[in-house]
């Protein structure tokens, strides 16, 4: 279905032809499949249009033109997901590339204001300049800044730095029916310091512990809290690609790889050095990621996968430690090294070679490696991505997944790389997430299928073991199969999305429809 | 190889839009973040590196009809590989063979864009990529005494190129890479007027066949003038001789070198001593051809592995860039006494392209401009006097820039301030 | 008669028509206009709360749930119309579980700070409190009302320390928030390992945000969860004064951001004094003449690994911070010592509540801003006291740092005597038209209340209409609570 001609014009109209195309060239380049649960079918429905607005008033213009002529629009900044998709014809894509500004760092006050296609590296950099930082969403800082454009907005830094959801502070809303609504301080005095209240905050409608993945309108800027960064206002990067690695260590800096006995011992370490405080960057990758994120390419990626699985005694976190002053990072070590002595922990040779140490911490802390963790394997990963309760849950719900797994990677249907859980800390230790992240060639549809069956398996340990909605359930389908377990949130998520999106507009195939 | 030989790689893209960034680990600040001139300058997602995988793909699986803006978006690309190196950073994919492949493809298809058709029409009938020059390929070396490696056996041949030798305002660097030479003591031919395009930027717009006829009558000629060594200050022919015809299996044990490498190697060896002081504050523009597509080529022959994860037998190893012509450049600025360099924000292997690679300057000079600008701001933002560089493409288009945005920029080659360096005496 | 049907729902004892009782729900402390209620009904559990909302949906029966003991100070529980009744939940006592391990407690709404408090520590657990809570206090609703907290570094998000909630809408719909939506019962989702910590969600929406700051609008709730830190092992509280307020912001700034401190506040004179005077006048204004201006207090904490080395570190870094400042942290200033501040802010406030000792009532007016904005809302509120006839030396000030930094709650406590009609009057107009003019100068009325709450919401039309949207799908029939900010 061609976009009409009145309605390429009137969109045209507001943005300039330099910044709408209908060509399937174009097109084409946006329905090509995401690397996120990739399947064998490799073009996603198209487009209609590609429309780039350059700012909240273009946005407006396109929505409310939606709303007039009955199509469909999707936003996104940098389109990774494939929940960036459209379902089918009849939507017009909103990308947001040109709205790239910085709008304002705040370093007394702790807050930062960007625009949907500022990346995490953009914003993380002009803060480390300031002595200050930002929790970057573990997909890598690639992606938007903005703390309610990623699918949830967890990341390395979550332990010491929280999340998209609790660093969100004001935020500017182009909701589906073309209002904008500007949350907290913003609506009232212009001010991006608080997205909550007058009274009631709508933080709540717009996200929760996931985003509504376009289904609910543009976000246009956002506020985001951030915090204080105790290194060198650049990272001393020296080398060249891929092999970058820094020319020092910076004081107050350390890194290590924890491996345990047993989940047990490893999850009470993990308590301890949550109630300790201690911990900068706290994330239980497992042996894969660790292998994947030092590789520079798969052969390599397979050795390191195989030493680092002889090396580990179990399940095991990685550790960074970042003093704020030299008494605080030398108790930070000493409490360290007795959690670990009481826990039996050991530390990875790799990790904390000083060879090798430097790299991983910049790695880590500018999230690069996450792709080298996911995708290089083989251009694919998806899994099962639990929610954000305590970490004992997480962890208990993505043991039970991981046993699925195993069974397909003997089937030779996943790569092969071990059922260790990815689990993380959030805040200390007061919550955690937990994934089972899963490779497989995308084109071969026997793995495809096993990548979505061992999805489908997880939602019902979901259900069953009473483990929680985890983060990857959206869309109408995957929703329904909670709905009735959990309070029917599905209907008061649909009151949401009937009242503010009474046309239709935003296209909601990753988030839920109003459908009765 | 053709398209379809690159489709596994093209199908890898997984969407992250590591190819319009500098690497992430390089990242300093908001600004300067950019690696690819296409789609900072156009924002649809086709003009980026993953944009045109999918694009690639939906041609093999015939999607896409050769249309006029197909044509537009293939060739409004440098084809400088910096959305290459930015992704392999993480990925073990191919991504600028196959956007070569695609104009390859286009050109073997029988749809090309008139103003490179003109550029290879004057290839075919004069050997040279600058088509109504003016000057006669031999005009920039009169008055000099060297030798014409086409009548004498030589150890070292100098490629001047098609941009040097046809752009008046190039000749002096050529000029003095001659005299520096000889000052070294080197034993150093031209091929003077028989000097014929080295067939590289006919490779990179699309057209395979006419870049292979030149290389393998270069080849040819070289071979019979029994030099060991081929130096050049072109970017492109550097890529050319080194990668392009080892890739083909053309270039024998030819040594090819950059006049930086060679110039770099003759100071290391104490033949030529910067003495005299050139105070100046400047910044090194490194050219795409020379830095992070200079490296060798590897050759590979091989299969996928069966099974889930993307492996070869043999081990394929990727050039990412790592191996680049990037320090003798900078090596010999910084022998030059009272020189002070500064570098830009995008450097090495994620430099910012100069904007006149790839057939942009020939079909869309606005947006070679505008990559051209981009980077002259990036200079001036250092504080510089002078844009410096090695690569005669890279210097047109920076003075065409300046002169048309009333910078006061400097532009220079390498070159040309090492001879300011040399006193008299040349030693 | 909405009395007689909510008799048969939840026992004849439970609900009062007496002319007493409903004269103390009518009104408060504040200036709200007088509104009689219809009855009183005290429900059990959540059970009787369910069929209370239903009936109420059913006869068009405004309801307005109240959890604390009085007094009430902001008006959210006086009716805003004719014929309500009043849900109160302060009998709902029970204590559901505290879990160590994962730092959380679970309790019903009539659950006081007074009641919480010695039942966490048992498990070595304590609460990020609000600033001395009257003893009839509820945590719910302190929670529920957003209340700045003491403890700013364990202040991650404003909706902290709030986790889940379990609500009855208006709709007459149970829900509950975060993690405790489910899968399964509560009792089955502890088996699995869950602890209802996860506030946000289920999905893509976060319940809890607006149920909180709502006065009662969206629905009841009948029970919440809340995020527990722990009890310190070692604890070095300090004090700093000075007539410069930027100086103390300063150390401030630096005391949150690098998590320095746990407890951290300041007060000014007429409040700290206020807060510690044992007998009135004397100690009032004995303790009030030996302060500065302003007083910082902050408290420095270590835990169970190597507590001494954590505190005597943070305690030079912080002195360290404090010279580049030219503040002095000390452990008494004239007659206030820190460590009885400690004491005192860890429990609720003595009897009488504090901020009715000076004079008998207290209005306060409270918004949240930032450090730049500070000096200038404060000098602007000072010259508006003068410039009303209300003495400035009177006027309480409290600023908090909340959300690890990012903002800051300043409150005025304006003291008055009720018994005085023109002292009555005077803070009544001072607090509209300061409310007014300091909104112009920066500062966010997040929480508004009384008089002012519909002014201060329908500057914002956008979100007024937003929040009108959200309280029709969870309350359609428009019976909880009525009148209340945009509603």
């Amino acid at each position: 279905m061609a976009l009409e001609k009145v309605i390429y014009r009137a969109l045209e109209d507001v943005l300039g032809p330099e910044n709408i195309s209908d060509d399937p060239v174009i097109l084409d380049s946006y329905a090509w499949r995401s690397g996120l649960v990739a399947t064998p079918v490799k073009f996603v429905p198209r487009f209609e249009a590609i429309t780039l607005p350059k700012d909240t008033q273009q946005v407006q213009a396109i929505v409310k033109l939606c709303n007039q002529y009955k199509i469909q629009f999707k936003a996104s900044s940098t389109g990774w997901g494939g929940y960036c998709d459209p379902n089918g014809p009849g939507v017009i894509k909103i990308d947001l590339r040109r709205m790239n500004r910085i709008i304002e760092i705040n370093e007394k006050n702790m807050y930062a204001v960007v625009e949907p296609y500022v990346i995490f590296a953009q914003l993380q950099a002009e803060l480390m300049k300031r002595g200050l930082n930002c929790n970057i969403t573990g997909a890598g800082s690639n992606c938007s800044a903005l703390p309610i454009a990623a699918h949830q907005g967890i990341g390395h830094l979550s332990q010491s730095g929280s999340y998209g959801e609790r660093n969100l502070l004001a935020v500017e809303w182009v909701a589906p029916d073309g209002e904008i609504i500007r949350l907290g301080s913003l609506g009232s005095l212009s001010e991006w310091f608080c997205g909550d209240g007058p009274g009631p905050s709508l933080r709540g409608v717009i996200r929760g512990n996931t985003v509504p993945l376009g289904g609910l309108g543009v976000y246009t800027k956002a506020a985001a809290k951030v915090y204080h960064w105790p290194g060198p206002s650049t990272f001393p990067i020296k080398g060249v690609s891929p092999h970058y690695h820094p020319s020092e260590i910076p004081p107050g800096f350390m890194i290590r790889y924890f491996s345990f006995k047993s989940a047990d011992e490893m999850t009470e370490a993990l308590r301890k050095v949550g109630e300790s405080e201690i911990g900068f960057i706290l994330m239980g990758f497992n042996t894969a990621m660790v292998a994947g994120n030092k590789a520079t390419n798969n052969n390599e990626d397979l050795e390191l996968l195989k030493q680092f699985t002889k090396e580990v005694q179990g399940p095991g976190f990685l550790l960074i430690i970042a003093g704020n002053s030299p008494n605080d990072f030398e108790y930070k070590k000493r409490a360290l090294q007795q959690i670990i002595d009481e826990t039996n922990g050991k530390s990875l040779a790799a990790v904390e070679d000083p060879q090798n140490a430097g790299g991983y911490i910049w790695r880590f802390i500018r999230v690069t490696g996450s792709i080298r963790e996911t995708c290089r394997a083989t251009g694919c990963f998806g899994g099962e991505v639990g929610g954000t309760d305590v970490f004992g849950l997480m962890r208990a719900y993505i043991a039970r997944s991981s046993k699925i797994k195993q069974d397909y990677i003997d089937k030779g249907l996943l790569h092969a790389d071990g059922t260790h859980p990815f689990v993380q800390s959030i805040e200390h230790g007061h919550q955690g997430h937990g994934e089972l992240l899963v490779r497989y060639f995308p084109n071969n549809p026997e793995s495809a299928k096993a990548g979505m069956e061992l999805f489908m398996a997880a939602n019902q340990i979901a259900i069953e073991g009473h483990f929680g909605v985890p983060a990857h359930v959206w869309s109408d389908a995957i929703h329904d199969m909670y709905g009735p377990y959990a309070c029917n949130y599905t209907k008061w998520l649909r009151k949401i999305k009937k009242t503010f999106d009474p046309n239709t507009t935003a296209e909601a195939s990753s988030h839920i429809t109003a459908k009765e | 190889m053709t398209l379809e030989d690159y489709r596994s790689d093209m199908e890898m893209c997984c969407r992250c839009s590591y190819c319009k960034f500098i690497p992430l680990e390089r990242v300093e600040g908001f600004q300067h973040v950019n690696v690819c001139p296409s789609i900072s300058r156009y924002n649809f997602h086709a003009y980026a590196g993953g944009g045109r995988m999918g694009v690639g793909v939906a041609m093999l699986e015939k999607r896409l009809e050769y249309t006029d803006k197909l044509l537009e978006v293939v060739h409004n690309c440098q084809m400088c590989g910096a959305c290459d190196i930015s992704c392999k950073y993480a990925m073990d994919m191919e991504v600028l063979e196959p956007i070569n492949e695609i104009r390859i493809k286009c050109v073997e298809d029988g749809h090309t864009v008139p103003a490179l058709d003109s550029v290879v029409n004057s290839l075919r009938k004069q050997g040279t990529m600058v088509p109504g020059a003016k000057a006669k390929r031999e005009d920039w070396a009169e008055g000099l005494e060297v030798k014409d490696f086409t009548k004498q056996m030589t150890k070292v041949i100098y490629h001047t190129g098609c941009r040097t030798c046809y752009d008046k305002d190039m000749w002096k660097v050529a000029r003095a890479t001659i005299n520096l030479l000889q000052k070294a003591g080197g034993d150093v031919g031209i091929a003077g007027e028989n000097e014929s395009c080295c067939g590289g930027r006919a490779y990179q717009m699309g057209y395979r066949e006419d870049f292979l006829r030149q290389a393998k009558q270069n080849m040819e000629l070289f071979t019979k003038s029994g030099a060991e060594i081929l130096v050049t200050g072109c970017a492109d022919c550097y890529h050319a001789f080194k990668v392009l015809y080892d890739k083909f299996g053309l270039k024998g044990d030819l040594e090819v070198l950059h006049t930086t490498e060679y110039l770099d190697r003759l100071i290391q060896e104490g033949k030529l001593k910067p003495t005299r002081q050139v105070a100046m504050t400047v910044t090194y523009h490194d050219p795409c051809h020379l830095g992070r597509l200079g490296e060798p080529y590897i050759h590979w022959e091989g299969e996928k592995v069966p099974g889930q994860i993307r492996v070869f037998a043999p081990p394929k190893e990727f050039r990412r860039g790592t191996y680049g012509v990037y320090e003798p450049p900078r090596d010999i600025l910084k022998s030059i006494p009272g020189l002070k360099l500064v570098e830009m924000s995008r450097i090495k292997e994620y430099a910012w392209c100069c904007g006149a690679g790839g057939g942009v300057k020939e079909t869309n000079p606005e947006f070679a401009k505008w990559t051209a600008k981009e980077r002259i701001n990036e200079a001036e933002s250092t504080g510089a006097e002078a844009i410096v560089t090695a690569c005669p493409g890279c210097e047109q288009n920076f003075n065409n820039a300046v002169r048309e945005n009333g910078n006061s920029l400097k532009v220079y080659d390498v070159v040309e301030l090492l001879e300011k360096a040399i006193s008299k005496g040349g030693h | 008669m909405i009395g007689d049907e909510l008799a048969k729902l939840v026992g004849a004892g439970n609900v009062s028509q007496e002319q007493t009782t409903l004269d103390e729900y009518s009104k408060d402390m504040s200036f709200v206009n007088t509104i009689m209620p219809e009855c009183v009904v005290k429900p059990r559990n959540a059970g009787d709360i369910d069929k209370i909302v239903n009936l109420a949906r059913e006869t068009l029966t405004p309801l307005v749930p109240v959890s604390s003991g009085p007094p009430h100070f902001h008006g959210a529980t006086v009716p805003g119309i004719g014929g309500a009744v009043i849900v109160d939940l302060s009998g709902m006592k029970k204590i559901i579980r505290i879990d160590r391990l994962n730092r959380v407690a679970m309790f019903e709404p009539g659950v006081t700070f007074d009641e919480l408090i010695p039942a966490v520590e048992k498990e070595g657990l304590r609460l990020n409190m609000p600033l001395l809570p009257r003893k009839s206090k509820s945590v719910t609703g302190s929670l529920l009302e957003r209340e700045p907290v003491i403890m700013p570094k364990y202040h991650w998000d404003i909706a902290d320390p709030l986790a889940c909630v379990e609500v009855i809408f208006g709709t007459g719909d149970m829900f509950r928030t975060g993690a405790a939506a489910g899968p399964g019962t509560i009792e089955e989702q502890w088996a699995a390992g869950g602890a209802q910590k996860e506030a946000a969600g289920p999905s893509s929406a976060s319940w809890y945000r607006v149920i909180q700051g709502a006065q009662g609008t969206m629905g009841i709730v009948t029970w919440a969860s809340v995020r527990c830190e722990i009890l310190p092992r070692l604890e070095e509280p300090f004090l700093v004064g000075s007539s410069q307020l930027d100086k103390i912001m300063e150390l401030v700034h630096w005391l949150v951001r690098l998590r320095l401190v746990n407890e951290c506040f300041i007060l000014n004179n007429t409040n700290l004094a206020a807060i510690l005077a044992k007998r009135w006048p004397d100690d009032y204004r004995d303790i009030k003449d030996t302060l500065p201006t302003w007083v910082l207090f902050f408290n420095i904490a270590g835990y169970e690994y190597l507590p001494e080395e954590r505190v005597s570190g943070q305690i030079q870094d912080v002195i360290d911070i404090a010279q580049r400042v030219g503040v002095e942290p000390v452990p008494a200033i004239g007659r206030v010592s820190a460590s009885d501040l400690l004491t005192a802010v860890r429990r609720p406030s003595r009897e009488p509540y504090w901020k009715l000792r000076y004079k008998g009532v207290c209005h306060d007016i409270f918004f949240l801003t930032i450090y730049d904005k500070l000096p200038g809302l404060i000098g602007a509120m000072y010259d508006m006291a003068d410039e009303a006839g209300y003495p400035a030396s009177d006027m309480g000030v409290y600023l908090q740092p909340i959300v690890q930094g990012v903002n800051c709650h300043c409150e005025f406590n304006l003291f008055y005597d009720p018994k005085n009609p023109r002292e009555s009057d005077q803070v009544r107009e001072l607090s509209i038209s300061s409310t007014k003019s300091l909104i112009g100068r920066g500062a966010f009325f997040s929480r508004p209340y009384g008089e002012s709450a519909r002014m201060i919401i329908n500057r914002d039309a956008a979100t007024a209409a937003a929040l009108k949207k959200v309280k029709a799908i969870v309350d359609p029939s428009n019976i909880m609570n009525p009148g209340k900010l945009c509603f």
